[in-house]
């Protein structure tokens, strides 16, 4: 009996070490990335292990020692923030992006404008404070002078997916998503484009995590996304040059 | 041979429990005590405390009414279907919360199985206290109802029947010797569904969606605020490990209650 415990206490242990080993054995850079990047960084390298979360998130995460490759940050924001602590590398820009209000397609609030959100029926979606996306949707609503609108807010997401899923679902009125993000849901959202001098200077940045468990695949995982042919996708998923 | 085995239990009950332990000490240790008090005067704290205080206490009371007449059915009567029925009560307590709250959007949201009903009905439950209201009763009445049924269950059948012979009706039964006798259990069940309730994460943040002070319970507040402000994430962690331990010592203090009751309605007809 002894036996039989020692000896299932001890296969215990191995598969514990072989499988926290296991993560090591395979050169795949594992890349936290914003949620935004959820369609295109799979495109750009299919071989990566992904964790899309908002970018606030991700900083926490790697902040407590999360074993990450790869930081790329729906804003300069965070990057900078773990640059400074002497987490990451020195992060670059790498894409670009601009803010859209979406509506559900039936649009049952009848959206055509950001001034339409002011209507005390009006259900709006948005990021929460703290995460880019919520961050830019304030500055983008003070630059127009609306921040009235924020009064229809009805919730407050902890990442941009969370908004355009429940625009998507019908369940909300409307959103301020990125652009990119609404070419997986077309079928089921119609976005609003909002006036340039308006937008918010949403950047992407990028670096390799500084306890990198797969330091070399981090690397060629960043210049991968910095590449010609990197660049190239990113653009036809709707991202600004960098 | 024996001293070994002794061994063996002592470190492996050892291990188990700094493994259970240690999060929830290091929750305290972190931070110091003073500041955790103080993080939890925040306004987000606070507006998080009266949401989920506000909200769990009517999910809580439509639970106990609607839950103790279904558990003492259950348990008393043998009807056909009977298990289909406990089966479809226990279903809520193993489904994984973000399947309760895509299925509550599927039936009550705008675009559900009720959305036109309820829109024509001027009502709309997405997105509001009411929201998180039905994510509570949808997680935590399963709960409730299971263990009520084993309360009442597990009252002396003699007893209902002399109850019964003696007179009683069966709503008089119910109330004056089936509640009272079974009121041991079903508060600790009550306890631990409230618990259950006050703890709703997945469901809520799906359904009700996280805006402070009107959907934003204390679960969401937590998340909410992790990469905002850790100490107040923190803090409100602490304070609902507190209120964990707080419910579970009144489980464990029910029994004697239950003895209590049992003593002063033994000589039946005197006490009241």
């Amino acid at each position: 009996m002894r036996r039989a415990l020692l000896a299932f206490a001890l296969v215990a242990l191995a598969g514990c070490g072989g499988a926290a080993g296991g993560g090591d054995t395979n050169d795949h850079a594992t890349v936290f990335a914003a949620s935004s990047l959820t369609e295109v960084f799979p495109q750009i390298d299919p071989a990566a292990t992904y964790n899309f979360a908002g970018s606030d998130d991700l900083a926490t995460q790697i902040t407590e020692g999360a074993p990450a490759d790869v930081f790329a940050a729906a804003s300069t924001k965070y990057p900078h923030q773990l640059y400074d602590e002497g987490l990451i590398d020195k992060p670059e820009v790498f894409a670009t992006n601009r803010l859209v209000l979406i509506v559900p397609k039936d649009n049952p609030a009848g959206i055509q404008s950001v001034d339409d959100l002011r209507n005390p029926d009006v259900k709006l979606v948005i990021g929460a404070e703290g995460v880019p996306i919520g961050d830019y949707t304030r500055t983008v609503l003070e630059n127009m002078g609306a921040t009235d609108v924020l009064d229809q807010v009805v919730s407050e997401e902890d990442d941009v997916k969370g908004v355009v899923g429940k625009v998507s679902l019908g369940e909300a009125d409307a959103g301020f998503v990125y652009v990119t993000d609404v070419k997986p849901v077309e079928d089921k959202v119609t976005a609003i484009e909002l006036p340039a001098e308006a937008q918010a200077k949403v950047q992407y940045e990028i670096a390799v995590v500084k306890d990198a468990p797969h330091h070399d695949a981090a690397h060629q995982f960043v210049e991968q996304v910095l590449s010609e042919d990197g660049q190239a996708k990113l653009q036809a998923a709707g991202f600004g040059p960098r | 041979m024996r001293r070994p085995f002794e061994v063996i239990l002592a470190v492996s009950a050892g291990l188990i429990l700094a493994f259970l332990l240690l999060p929830i000490l290091a929750l305290f240790l972190r931070i110091p005590p003073g500041d955790l008090l103080s993080q939890l005067t925040s306004e987000v704290a606070v507006d998080a405390l009266l949401v989920s205080v506000k909200t769990s206490l009517i999910a809580h009371a439509v639970v106990l009414l609607l839950g103790t007449p279904t558990a003492y059915l259950i348990a008393t009567r043998r009807f056909r279907g009977r298990s289909l029925v406990l089966t479809l009560i226990e279903l809520p307590l193993v489904l994984p919360p973000a399947v309760a709250g895509i299925a509550l959007f599927a039936a009550f949201g705008r675009a559900g199985l009720l959305g036109e009903t309820l829109h024509a009905a001027g009502i709309s439950i997405p997105f509001t206290q009411t929201a998180v209201v039905f994510a509570i009763i949808f997680v935590s009445s399963p709960f409730y109802i299971r263990l009520g049924i084993a309360a009442f269950e597990a009252l002396d059948p003699a007893l209902i029947d002399a109850s019964r012979t003696l007179g009683a009706g069966p709503r008089r039964t119910f109330f004056r010797v089936a509640l009272p006798l079974a009121a041991g259990g079903l508060s600790a069940a009550s306890a631990l569904a409230f618990a259950r309730g006050l703890g709703e994460f997945g469901a809520t943040i799906m359904f009700a969606g996280s805006l402070q002070g009107v959907t934003q319970t204390l679960p969401l507040a937590i998340y909410a605020q992790l990469d905002l402000d850790f100490d107040i994430a923190l803090a409100l962690g602490a304070f609902l490990v507190v209120v964990s331990v707080a419910v579970l010592l009144t489980v464990k203090l029910l029994p004697s209650w239950t003895r209590f009751t049992l003593i002063s309605l033994a000589p039946s007809g005197r006490s009241d």
